[in-house]
């Protein structure tokens, strides 16, 4: 049989000189007589029970001690301004739109800090090509990720959680390379990374997973597309925060102005860039015909959530009144609303 | 030092090893190197009988001509040197080192099961059915690399780095080298696929079978083994004794039980594992080519063979009641959502060899093996489950690596039109049509580019419902609207398949 197993019980030299028997080498001795018994099956279930015991308590200390929070009550409220309230840059170029624009705001210095760590939440969901217009422009990506290092950021961070497959989407948007070439960090969200949201008020988003990249750093730049949906009227900046939630996220349509709200809310963008250069404004939000878009040129720059929205309604002619995002906002007094009180700055590029 | 054994195994766990790569590079965007399909196309069994059922000229024949000739010349260095299966039966068999000897009669009595089951899927794919799945050592053995050891592998992985991160908080250098990792060879998504058990036991059941008698299954079962055996012993590399003094020891270690106690060989059992250059006490026992000068005269024939009445009679009792197994006809039996492109259900039941590369390479993981949905010669086939994933719109990568074209190799823009099925709303569960509520998640997610879902407003108590009307003209059955559909368990919209 397995005789090597067997080993005699033998303290040897600690038996002899009795009167060195420090704390130590009792320790030393007691174990050598442990490691030296032959291992009973009743000795190695009772060893695997403890070990597994140990196991799991130690797991629940580490967790104790170095997991992070589970749950969140959102990014903390900075109220950055910039300088003017809205400024939209019209002009052929994308990535120089998107660079003025945020010049004319008064420069990313304005919402970057030296070291930050910044999120660039574009809207990247669809398995289509720029052309398609049913993403983020990638140069409006890439200029913003650009500016961000720029400006002293120690990391740029740019993810979404996509309505198709991960990494067709990441690949044909044009977006993930895009902001590669600049330095960003681009990376597929993990489900399992997440924060559960509180609020201080009741909220129907109340426990809903949001992705804690998006909500522990230090800036948050929005980037929506401005385009068609079939139920909201547009997809905007508040509608692009969608994309940070995970979880079932078709149930955020069932009365879905006053969560998106709520959302934009916890999130708190420090500043929010639409993309309107190529616009969808047809079969939204997927698309996927060129013949429904139409060239715009433009890029909108603001720090208030709402009224960036709200000014790219008034691009498309549509009344925010009929987006239930804004509609929700308005009655609640989210953000502002009125565009005639607003700064805006219009630019020809 | 056993030179010539040692390069055996080399080859054998390099082998395995491509083999193993080749699956796990399966993948999206397909950029491995190495196309997929070519592990199969070698496979002169599966490539023999898809072409014989169909009555068409595989692509892959060419390759299988190939291993045939080079068989043919060599032997059934296949079996001994590069198959990934024969490979993992010799390593389980390493691990118990009393075997059960068969008697040289015993096991030249035992040897002929396997030629039964040749003829059988032979005789069927003469009669229009491809059976040689079943028992095909190459696609049995890529199932459960393709379902379950990869799936398991990575999941183990991922967890671990999953708990390493949580519990000691490593969300910076360790969690972007994660990232990497997933977004490299680990897989944005880790698979999984129904049954795969079955698939593991099945091929556990082959495995463990050589702890009572080395390869069991090569000698006893294998189909392409058999064929190879029928190619080899015609082969031109021969074992020759040179001098023997008749002490039986190779005739006693052979695994394939292929040398009679005289020291004698059957050429086509012997896979060419050349441990008997090795045992023979005498050391004068080699591999030569015949017809060489110097080389030793044909060896005698080995009794058993051709074919006796009885057997006659066995094979042909056997192929016409496994023909009248197959049962309800194709026409009448339920349809499954089959991928893009496929059309005709009796030409795909022939033409795939369920290899699983369709599913492993599937990028939303909707592809799963059929269990006996669709009859029993639909077993390990491909269907759509859209409540795991749905068909990519712009993907076509199960036509590109399907080694048979049972799923044909379609464009991107061909593929965009190829119809899987048709989507239904159940009014009876809808939140718009049944509650009254605003979703619409069908709709916006609707693919084709003038959206296959329109949406019927309709105002009730004072505010606009945008119920979802599916337009048959336009929908493809990609599924997308039931993978996304938010309720549950039963989804609102369903698609059926096409046909």
């Amino acid at each position: 049989m397995r005789k090597s197993f067997k080993r005699e019980v033998s303290p040897g030299s600690f038996h002899e000189g009795a009167e060195r028997k420090g704390a130590m080498e009792k320790f030393l001795y007691h174990l050598e007589i442990f490691l030296k018994k032959q291992m009973t099956r009743k000795g190695f279930l009772k060893v695997c029970c403890a070990a597994l015991l140990a196991f799991i308590a130690g797991n629940q200390f580490l967790k104790a001690a170095f997991a992070k929070s589970e749950v969140s009550s959102g990014r903390p409220k900075k109220g950055l301004k910039g300088a003017h309230d809205i400024v939209a840059v019209k002009g052929e170029d994308a990535y120089k739109n998107t660079v003025k624009a945020v010049e004319a705001m008064g420069g990313m210095g304005c919402f970057v800090k030296k070291g930050a760590v910044v999120v660039v939440k574009p809207n990247m969901a669809w398995d289509r090509s720029p052309r398609q217009a049913a993403n983020t422009e990638p140069a409006v990506v890439a200029a913003l990720v650009e500016m961000c290092y720029q400006a002293g950021a120690k990391r740029v961070n740019v993810f979404d959680i996509p309505c198709n497959e991960d990494r067709p989407v990441y690949e044909h948007t044009g977006i993930a390379a895009a902001a590669k070439e600049k330095g960003a960090f681009v990376y597929f969200a993990d489900h399992w990374n997440v924060v559960k949201a509180k609020f201080a008020y009741n909220s129907s988003m109340e426990g809903w997973p949001v992705l804690r990249d998006a909500v522990e750093c230090d800036t948050f730049i929005n980037v929506p597309v401005l385009k068609h949906h079939g139920y909201t009227k547009l997809t905007l900046s508040m509608k692009n925060l969608m994309g940070v939630c995970s979880g079932k996220r078709g149930l955020i349509h069932l009365d879905i102005g006053p969560k998106l709200v709520d959302m934009a809310d916890f999130i708190n963008p420090d500043l929010t860039v639409i993309d309107a250069t190529r616009v969808l404004v047809r079969n939204g939000p997927s698309g996927g015909n060129e013949a429904d878009v139409q060239v715009f040129n433009t890029v909108i720059a603001a720090t208030d959530p709402t009224l960036a929205d709200v000014y790219a309604c008034s691009l498309v002619k549509v009344d925010p009144v009929d987006i239930p995002y804004l509609k929700a906002a308005m009655a609640r007094g989210f953000g502002r609303s009125d565009l005639s009180k607003a700064d805006i700055l219009q630019v020809q590029a | 030092m056993r030179k010539l054994v040692f390069l055996r195994r080399i080859s054998q766990i390099l082998f395995l090893g491509f083999f193993i790569y080749v699956l796990w590079s399966t993948t999206y965007p397909l950029s491995g190197g190495i196309p997929p399909g070519v592990l199969f196309k070698l496979d002169p069994l599966l490539m023999l009988s898809t072409a014989l059922s169909e009555r068409t000229l595989v692509p892959g024949l060419s390759f299988a001509a190939l291993m045939t000739a080079v068989t043919f010349f060599l032997g059934r260095f296949f079996c001994g040197w590069m198959c990934p299966l024969g490979t993992v039966i010799d390593f389980f068999g390493s691990f118990r080192k009393k075997k059960r000897e068969l008697s040289y009669p015993q096991s030249q009595r035992l040897k002929n099961i396997k030629y039964l089951f040749l003829g059988v899927f032979f005789l069927l794919a003469v009669a229009g059915v491809q059976a040689a799945w079943v028992m095909d050592p190459i696609v049995t053995a890529a199932r459960v690399v393709s379902f379950n050891l990869i799936p398991s592998a990575t999941y183990a992985v991922d967890r671990g780095f999953v708990w390493l991160i949580q519990t000691f908080g490593l969300y910076g250098g360790f969690y972007d080298f994660y990232r990497d990792l997933k977004a490299g060879f680990l897989g944005v998504r880790i698979a999984f696929f129904a049954n795969a058990l079955v698939t593991f036991v099945y091929f556990l059941a082959i495995g463990f079978a050589s702890f009572g008698v080395a390869r069991l299954w090569c000698r006893l079962l294998c189909p392409l083994g058999a064929f190879y055996s029928l190619v080899a012993s015609f082969s031109q590399l021969e074992r020759k004794a040179e001098a023997c003094n008749g002490c039986g020891l190779c005739s006693r270690r052979c695994r394939m039980g292929a040398i009679n106690p005289k020291g004698e060989y059957d050429k086509g059992e012997c896979i060419l594992c050349l441990d008997c250059v090795y045992d023979c006490p005498e050391g004068k026992t080699r591999f030569v080519v015949r017809g060489v000068k110097g080389a030793a005269p044909a060896a005698p024939r080995t009794e058993g063979r051709g074919m006796t009445r009885r057997s006659f009679l066995w094979l042909m009792a056997s192929s016409l009641l496994s023909l009248g197994a197959c049962g309800v006809p194709v026409a009448n039996r339920p349809r499954v959502i089959r991928p893009p492109g496929v059309e005709e259900e009796n030409r795909f039941l022939n033409t795939c060899v369920r290899c699983g590369n369709c599913m492993k390479v599937c990028v939303t993981n909707g592809l799963q093996p059929v269990m006996l949905e669709s009859g029993w010669q639909g077993l390990w086939t491909p269907l759509l489950v859209p409540e795991i994933g749905y068909c990519e719109y712009n993907c076509h990568l199960c036509g590109q690596v399907c080694p048979t074209g049972a799923i044909p190799r379609l464009s991107r823009e061909e593929k965009k039109q190829a119809r899987l099925g048709l989507a239904r709303v159940d009014h009876a569960l809808c939140l718009a049509w049944a509650h009254k509520k605003q979703c619409i998640v069908c709709e916006e997610h609707c693919p084709v580019a003038d959206k296959a879902i329109k949406l019927d407003i309709a105002r009730i108590d004072g505010h606009d419902v945008y119920r979802p009307v599916v337009d048959a003209a336009l929908c493809v059955g990609c599924g997308i609207c039931q993978n996304k559909c938010p309720v549950s368990p039963q989804r609102a919209i369903r698609v059926e398949a096409a046909g």
